[in-house]
């Protein structure tokens, strides 16, 4: 075996680990909502991993290639199935043994998506897009160029959006992507420990209500989304006016400590993008 | 190299296998599509150790149709079940 094998092995090999203890957990957990902290994002996670491990066991740079991109789609689609779906077990009245919940006694005012903005397709925009097309094409002939760019155009055409503006500092943004990879990584690795320990005594469920004091909604929504994405964690309703995230976590042990932790992710988000502040 | 993929495609299938039990039992909307959702990645899974057991590239645009399908089937899922209890 190469050294590329070996390590193409290796990834392949966390990846199918999680995906398996997911769909363990997935019999395993005790209630709806800790079976969804164990399966869809660890198994996210997984299909990640076994894609880029996949391309690398292979030594096919395109297969790793097309692997980085089902991590990306992985990582941009599983925190939006995993809010949604929160709600819709909440909706649902499946959500029980909370030791604790802000949600119940909240008159919540979600946060709507209020475009003001018609898009107009700018080109620099449209690059990534092209770029995408081109790749899941695997063929970069005048004729796959041209409908990518037609259909990042269209994309563009009818995309709308909120005004307002995100600048990113780059170094800040760097510091938030490290720190939360490695928090990504550790609370898998603690469900999956989870999972495998027979008993489901540290499971213990809550809603807690936790102000977002950078009082920036695409802070707010980074923030929503990277809990989200992290097994253990999951933001159930997400309010404006004002700005409150409510989490269910999976191991309550005080409401302090749930917004010291979701403090810290806000902190690091808010010195990565900057916004100018609402009036 | 092809006993890793072995291992790795038992294994998913196990896995898969343990979230259909989930998707019969349920005892809910909400557990059966997210054991739906998660035989659907899994599958994509198994297609990724599949193109990298015969190397061709074949497979890999199928990766993405099978993740895209089951993130948009999930997400209209949970619209729906939103609408129908909320």
């Amino acid at each position: 075996m190469t050294i590329l094998e070996i390590i193409g092995s290796a990834i392949l090999l966390a990846g199918v680990g999680l995906s398996f203890l997911a769909a363990w957990g997935l019999l395993d957990f005790p209630s709806a909502l800790a079976r969804m902290h164990a399966a869809t994002k660890s198994a996210s996670l997984g299909l990640a991993l076994i894609a880029v491990g996949a391309g690398v066991a292979a030594e096919s740079a395109g297969l790793v290639g097309i692997g980085l991109l089902v991590a990306i789609f992985m990582f941009l689609t599983a925190p939006i199935s995993g809010h949604m779906l929160g709600r819709a077990t909440y909706a649902a009245g499946q959500v029980s043994g909370l030791v604790h919940d802000d949600l119940a006694t909240a008159a919540p005012q979600t946060l709507t998506f209020r475009p003001d903005e018609r898009g107009r397709p700018s080109p620099t925009r449209m690059i990534p897009l092209v770029i995408i097309w081109v790749l899941l094409w695997r063929d970069a002939s005048l004729g796959v160029w041209v409908g990518g760019v037609a259909i990042a155009a269209l994309i563009e055409l009818i995309r709308r959006r909120r005004s307002e503006r995100v600048k990113i500092r780059p170094g800040a943004a760097l510091v938030f992507l490290s720190r939360y990879l490695w928090m990504v990584a550790m609370s898998n690795v603690r469900v999956a420990w989870e999972v495998i320990t027979p008993r489901n005594d540290q499971i213990r469920e809550a809603i807690v209500a936790v102000p977002i004091s950078c009082a920036s909604v695409p802070v707010a929504l980074l923030v929503a989304n990277a809990i989200t994405y992290t097994p253990g964690t999951l933001t159930v309703e997400l309010t404006e006016d004002p700005l409150v995230l409510y989490v269910h976590v999976l191991h309550f042990e005080s409401v302090a400590a749930v917004r010291k932790d979701v403090a810290a992710l806000e902190d690091l988000v808010c010195a990565a993008l900057v916004t100018p502040q609402p009036a | 190299m092809s006993g890793v993929l072995t291992l790795v495609q038992v294994l998913l299938g196990l896995a898969a296998a343990f979230a259909l039990v989930r998707a019969v039992r349920g005892p809910n909307l909400v557990d059966r599509i997210v054991a739906l959702d998660l035989v659907l990645l899994l599958v994509a899974g198994g297609l990724a150790a599949h193109g990298a057991r015969d190397g061709s590239q074949l497979f890999v645009g199928a990766v993405i149709v099978v993740a895209l399908v089951a993130f948009v089937g999930t997400v209209l899922v949970a619209r729906f079940i939103e609408w129908r209890d909320g």
